[in-house]
């Protein structure tokens, strides 16, 4: 058995250990989990962002368009002094007017109008009633009631928000229930590792 | 009971559920749902060379959910001698990402840089995702192992989306809406998605609004695309600790209904 199973298989059974009651060795797994993947990660964004799109093109290509950006990052930095922090404006401006002009036409395609289209179906397709159409619209337009705020919820507009709050739990209820068999599935995972690569109980 | 008790009693009896599924490894098969069987039958009418792109867009701590459906994906695409570029998103996927690609490698006898290639991580997502729309090599100039990416053989004629039949992007969280919005929305790529089960209620609009084209979705869709690839993997092994497990715990809801009510009726109906 490989070094890296042993670790694996010992701190799988340390943050097990947590089940029974918070305790030392539970705590140090944990540490080592946010240290290891803080620690990985720093020096993959170190690598792939500072040194290969920076300092690298900076130095050995004589890209000096880059002392720009090399400028506007360290201007981030001016938050930790009071009184030059308002430099740290500009580059946080310049972020946000550049990613909001390339997010928004993306996401009111994809998220709002393809969204929109995909709710107006055929009721009769090939001679056949889709029910499916009318539970779509239905849905749509009671649950948008439920977060229309303009009119009191009273009445119909009230009758609409309330079927609309059904539609809401059966959305949470599939998402929690999802969410229960993906953290099973962790759990299975994990005893899967434990019981054929650990333990060598199954083959 | 105290409540310490109680909570060690409840995870103890899930526990040996969990491992009694196990041991007693009855041979479980799961019927493929639509959106499995779609992603399959893509796959499996690809003529051969096809260039797929694998994005590991997750974290570390899914890998147990992550890796049964990774595998059947790449196992399929790899037995049909479909070319994978792999990559990665998210910083974590991607020791990860190159670790599942050239395991799944090895097992078809395929070729670094000539069957596939690993690319690594780039940030900044949606500028990596734009780029790639213009050229794959300016966005990545080397691969992951620090090779020149113009010297792999398997991207020649290979610098964009329209040289990508599939982005397959295996994620735990929003990345592959990234994927939808940027590369398919506005280079027309066909996106589908390996997800983790608690991911896939977000995606369902995604996927009938047809902008994904089809969602493997967490141990149980790994077990269903390893049924169809008629082969046994960490899904299939995991299908009858998760029946299991579910029904553990709706005997638990159950009994936990039982006691609220019953309490209930003590106290005098309040």
């Amino acid at each position: 058995m490989d070094i890296g199973t042993i670790v694996a298989g010992l701190l799988t059974l340390a943050v097990f250990s947590f089940l029974y009651r918070d305790n030392p060795v539970y705590k140090a797994a944990e540490s080592w989990l946010i240290g290891l993947s803080i620690g990985y990660a720093l020096v993959i964004f170190w690598q792939t962002t500072i040194i290969d799109l920076l300092l690298g093109p900076l130095f050995t290509e004589s890209r000096y368009i880059l002392i720009i950006p090399l400028i506007l990052g360290l201007m981030m930095f001016s938050r930790f002094s009071k009184s030059i922090s308002w430099l740290s404006r500009i580059p946080i401006a310049l972020m946000i007017g550049a990613g909001a002009g390339v997010a928004i036409p993306a996401m009111l395609y994809a998220r709002t109008l393809k969204q929109m289209s995909a709710s107006v179906m055929p009721m009769i397709e090939n001679g056949s009633f889709r029910i499916e159409a009318i539970v779509v619209v239905v849905g749509v337009i009671s649950t948008l009631a439920y977060f229309y705020f303009s009119r009191e919820h009273r009445g119909f507009t009230g009758a609409t928000a309330k079927l609309g709050t059904y539609f809401l739990m059966i959305f949470f209820g599939a998402t929690f229930g999802y969410t229960v068999m993906s953290r099973m599935s962790t759990f299975i995972g994990r005893v899967d590792f434990l019981l054929t690569d650990f333990l060598h109980l199954i083959k | 009971m105290d409540r310490l008790k109680t909570r060690w009693l409840i995870f103890s009896g899930l526990a040996v559920v969990v491992v009694a599924a196990y041991l007693i490894n009855i041979k479980f098969k799961t019927e493929p749902s639509p959106a499995t069987m779609k992603a399959y039958e893509f796959i499996e009418t690809l003529p051969e060379s096809s260039v797929v792109m694998f994005s590991f867009d997750h974290e570390a701590s899914s890998l147990p959910e992550i890796q049964p459906l990774a595998l059947a994906l790449l196992r399929h695409a790899f037995k049909n001698d479909l070319k994978i570029i792999g990559l990665s998103l998210f910083a974590e996927g991607t020791a990860i990402g190159y670790d599942l690609m050239t395991e799944t490698a090895a097992e078809y006898d395929k070729q670094y840089g000539v069957d596939y290639v690993f690319l690594g991580f780039k940030p900044q997502y949606i500028s990596a995702i734009l780029g790639m729309g213009e050229s794959i090599r300016r966005v990545f100039p080397e691969d992951y192992l620090g090779n020149p990416t113009d010297n792999a053989p398997i991207m020649s004629g290979v610098d964009s989306y329209d040289d990508i039949t599939m982005v397959v992007s295996i994620a735990d969280g929003d990345r592959t809406v990234y994927w939808v919005e940027y590369a398919g929305a506005r280079y027309g790529q066909e996106v589908m998605a390996g997800l983790t089960a608690a991911m896939i209620t977000s995606y369902d609009p995604y996927l009938s609004s047809e902008q994904l084209y089809a969602v493997v979705g967490g141990l149980r869709g790994a077990a269903e695309y390893e049924n169809l690839l008629d082969q046994r993997g960490g899904g299939a092994r995991g299908m009858l600790a998760q029946s299991a497990a579910h029904l553990y715990i709706i005997a638990l809801v159950v009994t936990g209904n039982i006691i609220y009510f019953r309490n209930r009726r003590r106290r005098g109906g309040k």
